[in-house]
């Protein structure tokens, strides 16, 4: 992307405002915080996209809980990555073993990040292994994926916003909103 | 848990296009298994039960049982094939199938950042697929047995509804 983000021009509407977003991630912090009264919880926060949404989930949970964060790299196509060597950019930093862990993300669309994240941190023996997302898009669902604590389910639209970019740019707005087109069609 | 441990190294399969040939890296990539074009179901009979018409499915991907089909053709274009995949799913439901169409494709380019090969992975421009070396997940014999165990399922369960008279006819193939 070499044009300049314009991050009030660029975005066509917005699809959930921040009170919104606010609401539901306070009714997804109380319904964690029943859930897992008395366990030991790690929410383990998939970078960059969920920054946000962790941050301002975690501060709504009541019962105490460890965090932890990983960063998986996204498909390119380069021949480096199609070997299949550069994956967990982020490793965790504490061991998960008998612990309840739940992944946060900020979207789930094809699930193939997600499928491949989950057999991971399986792989790490934790008491049990849950999803939490704030955005479901299952349109574009390939890989079937159980989804435990679910925000909201959007249409098939190009959102940015509450963590989620374009070219890394517009993951500071407050509120989850459509991107034009035109920005990601002609960027030049 | 090293889930690159059953990585190996095969001849990539002739893809009879471009797109299909960047699916199957993007499955690569997420070390989901797929096998291509494995299994073809027939979809069309005439009243002695001779096959007229059948479905191969682009991808199957054994560990989710889930079959993959690709088309990047434009959208009023697709209704031959989305016909086949209606009769796929009367004749065999017990088989798990997504159609992702160029929209979806070209979707998924753009989540990865490519959206400027769409073009060229797309449509007529696609037709024509580099060779290139597979790197992927080998399907182990329990899934293969699985996905063949599957299959024979599938079309047992055709052959029974196909027994019941109503739904051999002799369709013409558009």
């Amino acid at each position: 992307m070499t044009r300049r983000p314009d991050l009030t021009a660029d975005v066509s509407e917005i699809l959930l405002s921040e009170a919104q977003i606010q609401a539901k991630v306070i009714e997804l912090g109380r319904r964690i915080s029943d859930d897992f009264a008395g366990r030991e919880l790690t929410l383990v926060s998939v970078l960059k996209g969920s920054l946000p949404f962790m941050a301002d989930l975690m501060r709504s949970i009541t019962i105490p809980v460890q965090i932890d964060l990983m960063e998986v790299s996204s498909y390119g196509g380069t021949a480096t990555e199609s070997s299949g060597l550069v994956r967990i950019l982020k490793d965790l930093s504490s061991s998960i073993d008998g612990r309840h862990v739940l992944i946060v993300e900020d979207i789930i669309d094809t699930g193939l990040t997600l499928n491949y994240l989950v057999r991971y941190l399986r792989g790490k023996n934790p008491a049990s292994l849950q999803i939490c997302t704030l955005l479901d898009k299952p349109a574009r669902r390939i890989v079937e994926i159980a989804i435990d604590y679910r925000g909201f389910e959007i249409p098939d639209q190009f959102v940015v916003g509450y963590g989620l970019d374009y070219g890394e740019a517009y993951r500071n707005l407050r509120f989850v909103g459509v991107l034009r087109p035109e920005v990601y069609l002609d960027p030049d | 848990m090293d889930l690159d441990a059953d990585i190996d190294i095969r001849p990539a399969p002739a893809f009879s296009h471009a797109s299909e040939a960047e699916l199957a890296r993007i499955l690569d990539f997420y070390t989901v298994g797929w096998e291509y074009e494995p299994h073809t179901f027939p979809i069309l009979f005439d009243r002695s039960g001779a096959v007229l018409e059948s479905f191969s499915p682009d991808f199957y991907l054994p560990e989710l049982d889930l079959y993959l089909e690709l088309t990047t053709l434009k959208q009023r274009l697709v209704r031959k094939k989305n016909r086949k995949l209606r009769r796929l799913r009367e004749l065999y439901p017990g088989v798990q199938i997504k159609l992702l169409y160029s929209r979806d494709f070209r979707a998924l380019l753009m989540k990865y950042g490519k959206l400027s090969l769409a073009s060229a992975l797309t449509g007529a421009d696609g037709q024509t697929t580099p060779p290139r070396v597979r790197t992927g997940r080998s399907v182990t014999e329990t899934t293969r047995a699985g996905a063949r165990r599957s299959r024979a399922e599938a079309r047992a369960r055709a052959v029974a509804r196909l027994a019941s008279a109503s739904l051999i006819d002799a369709e013409v193939t558009a």
